[in-house]
């Protein structure tokens, strides 16, 4: 599973270094790619529009006068769209895939320009066509492998979505099958005068049906296609590298109030990328995961996310989206924050793959005889049985827990090489300082935050 | 014209319930959903607070309810739905609490239903995918509950109601049980085939599917001819709050943020033709007393409007 960075609020496509240092200081290895940065959605809602007169404008000279003291400011610098010139996409990134290659930091998946949610443009379907295209050629130069295109037909103007998306998702299918690029369809809101509420590809079930239909049919032309001579991947290899999986942004879920357990679990290996933000759940938002709480508690099902998750054992991007926080965030404070998006991040992949930590040892011994120890028992016990657990607590030594033994700390230096020690209390650091210094070596950590399930009751005075 | 009905809550009282079944009439209704809920809160049974109103006997319940039924009947109101009491199982309840929930309160709720010879009841199912880990393993344990009671509803002639209801994280309302109409229908299809009876069928509820985000009319749709029963309320998206649909909006436009025109473009695909039943209770405490009939009369006139909507004559 590779942990992804959106550098939307953090580099600045013209002046990357420092933000691409504080990244990479960060721990980062890999960034998105925001194609949006060269054509938004509000250039995509003006184009072709005749700007209206403002009559309340100041005088054009003026004006120049003011930009020319805020030169300086990479945000006030003159916006070429890509839609004007189509050589802008690679002009506006090519310094900060530079510095990011050349600081280590690769590319493996981009965001497309999409529509705004309450467009009223009705006739951008082959200009949109065009751009999705020159996306995929531009994710083939710079070494991206996926691209997610959100839908271009949603909501209430169009009757028969599916069909006019299917169509759309089909048109390019070609171009990412030539550059070796898998388009992900992102779950989408609707906006119900203000309400975000649940729009395109929020079914999962109807949404991995879609998924599946786009491959077969995109299979079947592209299969022939390879046979007249086009270059790409091998038709044989559809089964285990699709043209079309799916993107599930972790943000639409919290605002369509979905169970992500559920959600993820009808996906399964189409979840090829997750994008990981917070929001309070009512408002659109990219937050640092676990900053939106109400008394102590997070607004986001992490619960339900990280075991929709596991379930489906997914190993796709981590696309890890602060936008909204990083930007609130002093230039300043910037590294610290992006040290703990970091670890944040490293957290969620660490639960996900909690299992694979347990396979790592020939053995397991527990280190604790409470609760966390029991559902350690209730949810692992019979697939990686422990040999014993212990406790610094003299008095229990001896006795037996949830079927293990209770041993002292000492019983630790006898154990194999290949046997890990599986802290299961919350004093996690002071009980691994204790384990330090007494030459004890595979010291983890075990959590019981996140488990497949939960005792129906806590117990007390363990 | 499809009917209009409201819930009982706040409206009838054990004192005198002729008073209120005259006004929910007067008001412009013809149907009643009759709140058993509140003689055994929700609030009271998640503090494991328990009373004793379920204890009597069968023949003493029906006695109490007697004088509601004879009223309801005398005012031309018709009890077409009810609530069971919820929660039916609490996760960190007693042993003794969640057996008395399931064997003493949900079989005496079903006779009680059946004393106002009311065809539907609606219950909640229970809450317990995060100790038990799915939403499948949460059904399971709901299903016997369900299977513990069809063999009544079958032998009553009741349909008992599925509802789609919420969790809560940190305060933010997601979705809960039976919140995917097509996982619903699947459901209520096998058990109603096991029963070769009409045992099971659905309660949709405006307020919690606004809450979830849930696409009216697809979900409406989807459920077809299970949609038996209607929690109609409106909210801000936010919180259950349960107040006058088209109460709410959210842009400076001011047009409501609750999709009603998917609401009544599902009803009208399905062709429903049960109650339009309102469940408002909230509404009548928050407005002053003096205003209750004001306040009911307006609902019944947005009831109208919903029929009107539906029957083609707006």
């Amino acid at each position: 599973m590779r942990i992804v960075c959106s550098p939307s609020g953090i580099i600045h496509p013209k002046l990357p270094k420092q933000g691409v240092l504080d990244l990479t200081n960060a721990g980062f290895e890999h960034i998105a790619l925001e194609l949006d940065w060269c054509c938004s959605g509000y250039e995509l809602e003006n184009f072709g529009k005749d700007p209206e007169p403002n009559p309340w404008e100041d005088d054009q000279d003026d004006s120049r006068e003011h930009s020319e003291t805020q030169t300086d400011h990479p945000n006030e610098e003159e916006w070429i769209s890509v839609l004007d010139d189509p050589s802008e996409m690679e002009r506006r990134f090519e310094q900060m895939i530079r510095v990011c290659h050349s600081k280590g930091l690769d590319v493996p998946v981009a965001r497309a320009p999409y529509l705004l949610r309450e467009t009223e443009r009705e006739d951008l379907y082959e200009t949109l066509l065009w751009l999705h295209k020159e996306c995929i050629r531009y994710c083939k130069k710079v070494g991206c492998g996926f691209l997610i295109i959100p839908p271009p037909f949603f909501g209430n103007r169009c009757e028969n979505e599916w069909e006019e998306n299917r169509k759309y998702y089909l048109n390019l299918a070609s171009a990412a099958y030539e550059n070796q690029i898998t388009i992900l369809l992102p779950n989408q809101c609707r906006n119900q005068n203000g309400h975000l509420i649940r729009g395109v590809f929020s079914d999962a079930a109807i949404v991995a049906n879609q998924i599946d239909q786009l491959n077969r049919e995109a299979c079947m032309e592209t299969f022939h296609g390879f046979h007249e001579g086009k270059e790409g991947r091998q038709s044989n290899a559809f089964a285990s590298d699709p043209i079309f999986g799916f993107c599930m942004d972790v943000g639409i879920c919290s605002l369509c109030g979905q169970d992500m357990y559920q959600f993820a679990f009808a996906l399964g290996n189409r979840v090829k990328a997750v994008i990981l933000r917070d929001c309070d759940g009512q408002q659109e938002s990219s937050l640092l995961p676990f900053s939106c709480v109400y008394q102590g508690q997070p607004k986001t099902d992490w619960l339900g996310l990280i075991r929709g998750l596991r379930q489906i054992g997914f190993d796709g991007d981590l696309l890890l989206d602060i936008r909204d926080t990083a930007f609130s965030f002093s230039p300043l404070l910037r590294p610290g924050l992006l040290a703990l998006a970091q670890s944040t991040a490293q957290y969620m992949k660490w639960q996900i793959e909690i299992e694979n930590l347990l396979k790592k040892y020939g053995s397991i011994v527990l280190f604790g005889a409470g609760n966390m120890c029991r559902n350690y028992m209730k949810c692992y016990g019979e697939q990686y049985p422990p040999l014993f657990t212990c406790d610094n607590n003299q008095a229990r030594w001896g006795s037996r827990f949830c079927g293990l033994e209770i041993k002292p700390p000492e019983a630790l230096k006898q154990l194999p090489d290949n046997c890990g020690i599986f802290i299961c209390n919350i004093y996690y650091r002071e009980i691994q300082q204790q384990l330090l210094d007494m030459g004890i070596q595979n010291i983890e950590f075990f959590n019981d935050e996140y488990m497949p399930s939960f005792h129906f009751d806590r117990l007390k005075g363990v | 014209m499809v009917p209009i009905g409201v819930q009982t809550k706040s409206i009838v009282f054990d004192s005198d319930p002729a008073v209120g079944f005259r006004l929910m009439k007067q008001a412009g209704f013809s149907c009643g959903d009759f709140s058993l809920n509140a003689y055994l809160t929700n609030l009271d049974l998640y503090q494991q607070k328990g009373n004793h109103f379920f204890d009597q006997s069968d023949e003493a319940l029906q006695r109490f309810f007697a004088p509601h039924k004879q009223e309801a009947q005398k005012a031309g109101i018709q009890i077409n739905q009810m609530h069971m009491p919820y929660p039916n199982y609490v996760p960190n309840g007693s042993k003794k609490l969640n057996d008395y929930l399931w064997n003493v309160v949900a079989p005496k709720s079903m006779k009680i239903c059946w004393f106002f010879h009311c065809p539907y009841i609606v219950v909640h199912g229970f809450k317990l995918a995060r100790n038990l880990g799915s939403e499948e393993a949460e059904w399971r344990q709901t299903e016997a509950f369900l299977h513990f009671l069809a063999p009544m509803a079958k032998e009553f002639g009741i349909t008992i109601c599925i509802e789609n209801i919420y969790n809560q994280w940190g305060g933010h309302i997601v979705e809960g049980p039976c919140c995917n109409a097509r996982v619903a229908a699947e459901r209520i299809d096998r058990i109603n085939s096991q029963y070769q009876a009409e045992v099971l069928g659905f309660c949709f509820d405006t307020g919690h599917g606004n809450l979830v985000g849930l696409d009216f009319e697809d979900f409406i749709t989807t459920l077809g001819h299970r949609l038996k029963v209607l929690h109609i309320h409106d909210n801000d998206g936010i919180g259950d709050l349960h107040q006058i649909p088209f109460t709410f909006t959210k842009t400076r436009e001011n047009t409501a943020s609750t999709d009603w025109e998917g609401f009544i473009r599902g009803l009208k695909r399905i062709r429903f033709e049960g109650v339009l039943s309102f469940e408002t209770a909230p509404v009548l405490t928050a407005f002053p007393e003096e205003m209750k009939e004001m306040v009911l009369t307006f609902l019944a006139g947005i009831g109208r409007h919903f029929a009107e909507k539906l029957s083609g004559t707006k």
